[in-house]
């Protein structure tokens, strides 16, 4: 009992020292530097420590330090509670969707099965899909609770987008829940570790049409008019500052850890390798025994899982970079006209060729 | 220069299904994005560098501006080591932002003195606009706009520059001069 | 161990619920109502029933309660609006839903005292999963799944033909 309990609180501490961590802080410097990079700058690096700028690395921690010493301003008119508790009802669901991302497969420890996943629930990808439909109340409260216009526009923005994704991403997900005929994600990763059966294979459009959606979710260009700039300030976080602000930041870059995951998950085998399987990378490490061998191969499946997520950052971070910004009522166009009959589409040819097959 | 953009533009089934132009576009991006990170390994290699990068480090690596640049005005100061102004006026007449005080000195009649000579000649950069209408009204080649732009002060008062501060050598404003004979001579006053 | 979540969570549900009522803006209503529904998934997720608890959260928390929201704040209701105030005022209605909520509560505290708590009904382990719904839903109750997913059809096609001819 204790060692179960230990064993999670493990992974806990794991997960979040990951995504909170390492992960948010690094991400407001690698969009920074990638920008740059793909801009023909330079980018972010005069913060130094005794004169080192470690590549611009410090700006992190730059970046950090002047959210927790900035004025944590309410502006007047405004409600006090929801202002405050906003930010974090927006940061809580990033982070919760970790819960049920498996970030390994099953392993033989010391005699013990250990499962890569703080709770391994039998209806975790409805969890992930539930959680971001939490994330929009975040998001519409700030915007209400900040009694400004700007704020306003930008969380009916938010509400009606997140809305309308949504479907979307509900109708893609039950695509892959009809090709895997589970719920569960570990399952969903154990299955892809035959390369033929990767989701990518078995749902292409489902593969394009998810990662849309769940861009359109986080908010990020080319969906990011609840927060345009240019049209409204900066949506529902205008009145935000210091602290506050810097959760919402951190928000939206943890949710872009989790889109990785879960499409990793999903579509591009989690935690394996193409043509090794589990097994046979057990084979080679038998030397170490047991214990080794098992240590050993969850390292490498921890590293493959996180080396995937990385890569799918990286993309997300040049889609950003790279694509306009839609206009509002293109936005509901692709979501309401192209993206929903596509993925109702998408479910019936899957059901017909499920049928057949069997 | 009257550009129309044409809005109405027929695009073909390949572009409306976003994706294969979505592609292209971050193909682009990323082989910029892959060339600059790996770009210096053949630099290392001593190979040509082939970074794309043409950021400059501000305060320690300036850039040379073209001579065209209007930066703060100053006097010339001639190859004998007198100001080439006569302190005729006409810079101070042509200012639209009055900035140019000019204390005119004069000859007391001794031989081998100049005619006409600034006793002062200040220019007020918190006022002065670089416009350089001082530097098109001058007769002599005496006023040109060089390209130092760098004249923030926390005191106003320090920002009204005395002759002695103005004074640039000659030698200094060679592209400036030559640029403005170029101009001025086209447009034919 | 199960009752010490259960009390909080069923504390929290209630007073929430009570904030519903009692909420004199609009938006803090809504917002109790999300809460309320959240606690009350955390009370299914702890029967096991794990499907249906996502489903509250998905269903009411996030899909109806998130448009609420957005038509609250399209209308922009504030606490000391007079139209919303003017509810207050109305002895017939506060004299029915009164009568109302009596009934139901005499209803629940019969049921209260009729429920046996030694022998509680025994429930199957798979009562909530995903499988069993479908296949209920699909079996027993194809017949009502139909009629309502039609009944929703027709609403929003009526709502649609609604908003339509306002614009024009």
């Amino acid at each position: 009992m204790i060692t179960e309990l230990l064993i999670t609180l493990a992974k806990i501490l794991f997960i979040i020292g990951v995504t909170v961590g390492f992960f948010a802080p690094i991400l407001t410097w690698v969009e920074r530097k990638q920008s740059a990079i793909m801009q023909d700058r330079i980018g972010a690096n005069r913060a130094d420590i005794l004169g080192f700028t470690a590549l611009g690395l410090f700006h992190a921690i730059a970046d950090a330090l002047k959210m927790f010493t900035k004025e944590d301003f309410i502006p007047e008119g405004a409600n006090k509670i929801l202002h405050t508790l906003s930010p974090i009802i927006a940061v809580i669901p990033a982070i919760l969707t970790f819960a049920v991302v498996p970030f390994g497969g099953v392993y033989n420890l010391f005699g013990r099965e250990v499962n890569l996943v703080i709770s391994d629930l039998d209806v975790g990808l409805l969890f992930v899909f539930a959680i971001a439909s939490i994330a929009t109340y975040g998001y519409v409260i700030a915007g209400w609770s900040s009694n400004n216009n700007w704020s306003l526009l930008g969380s009916m923005r938010t509400a009606s987008q997140m809305i309308s994704y949504e479907v979307t991403m509900g109708l893609t997900i039950i695509g892959v829940l009809m090709v895997y005929g589970s719920m569960r994600l570990t399952e969903i990763g154990a299955i892809q570790e035959d390369f033929s059966r990767w989701g990518i294979f078995l749902q292409p459009l489902g593969f394009l049409m998810f990662l849309t959606a769940a861009i359109a979710e986080n908010k990020r260009i080319p969906f990011d008019n609840p927060e345009a700039e240019s049209e409204i300030v900066a949506g529902y976080f205008t009145e935000y500052s210091g602290l506050k602000f810097g959760m919402f930041f951190m928000s939206e870059f943890i949710e872009m850890v989790t889109i990785s995951a879960i499409v990793t998950i999903l579509f591009f085998g989690a935690w394996h390798i193409p043509f090794l399987t589990t097994a046979t990378l057990l084979s080679w490490f038998e030397i170490l025994g047991t214990t080794g061998a098992n240590l050993l191969v969850m390292l490498i499946h921890v590293g493959v899982f996180f080396a995937k997520v990385i890569f799918f950052i990286w993309m997300q971070m040049t889609i950003r970079w790279t694509l306009p910004r839609f206009r509002y009522d293109q936005i509901m166009k692709l979501g309401w006209k192209i993206l929903l009959p596509l993925s109702l589409t998408n479910v019936l040819v899957t059901g017909i060729v499920i049928l057949m097959l069997h | 220069m009257a550009y129309y953009v044409n809005r109405n533009v027929k695009m073909t089934w390949w572009e409306r299904s976003y994706i294969p132009e979505i592609l292209r576009g971050m193909y682009i991006t990323s082989r910029h994005f892959f060339l600059n990170l790996f770009g210096f390994i053949p630099f290392f290699l001593g190979r040509k560098k082939e970074r794309e990068i043409f950021t400059v480090y501000y305060p320690e690596e300036m850039v040379k501006y073209p001579p065209a640049y209007r930066g703060r005005p100053v006097l010339a100061l001639n190859e004998n080591g007198h100001p080439a102004c006569v302190a005729c006026g006409l810079c101070e007449i042509a200012c639209p932002a009055y900035c140019i005080h000019i204390d005119p000195g004069c000859n007391s009649g001794k031989q081998n003195e100049i005619e006409r000579w600034p006793e002062k000649f200040d220019i007020d950069y918190a006022v002065c606009i670089f416009c350089g209408n001082c530097e098109e009204a001058c007769p002599e080649e005496a006023i040109f706009m060089s390209d130092d732009c760098e004249i923030s002060m926390l005191d106003r008062k320090k920002m009204r520059y005395t002759k002695e501060q103005l004074l640039v050598p000659v030698a200094e404003l060679k592209d400036r001069i030559e640029f403005t004979r170029k101009m001025y001579a086209k447009w034919n006053y | 161990m199960e009752l010490l979540i259960f009390y909080p969570l069923a504390g929290f549900s209630l007073m929430l619920a009570l904030g519903v009522v009692m909420n004199k803006s609009p938006i803090g209503s809504a917002l109790c109502l999300i809460g309320m529904m959240l606690g009350l998934a955390g009370i299914f997720a702890l029967q096991q029933a794990h499907f249906i608890a996502i489903l509250q959260v998905i269903i009411y928390a996030g899909a109806i309660m998130v448009l609420f929201m957005f038509v609250i704040m399209l209308l922009n209701l504030k606490g000391t609006d007079t139209k919303w105030r003017a509810r207050e005022r109305n002895t017939l209605l506060t004299v029915l839903t009164t009568f109302l909520a009596l009934g139901v509560l005499y209803k629940v505290i019969t049921v209260i005292f009729e429920f046996n708590l030694d022998s509680p009904a025994k429930v199957p382990d798979t009562f909530g999963t995903a499988a069993v719904i479908g296949e209920t839903l699909f079996t027993d109750f194809v017949l009502p799944f139909e009629v309502a997913s039609i009944l929703l059809l027709a609403a929003m096609v009526g709502a649609v033909v609604l908003a339509k001819t306002k614009l024009d």
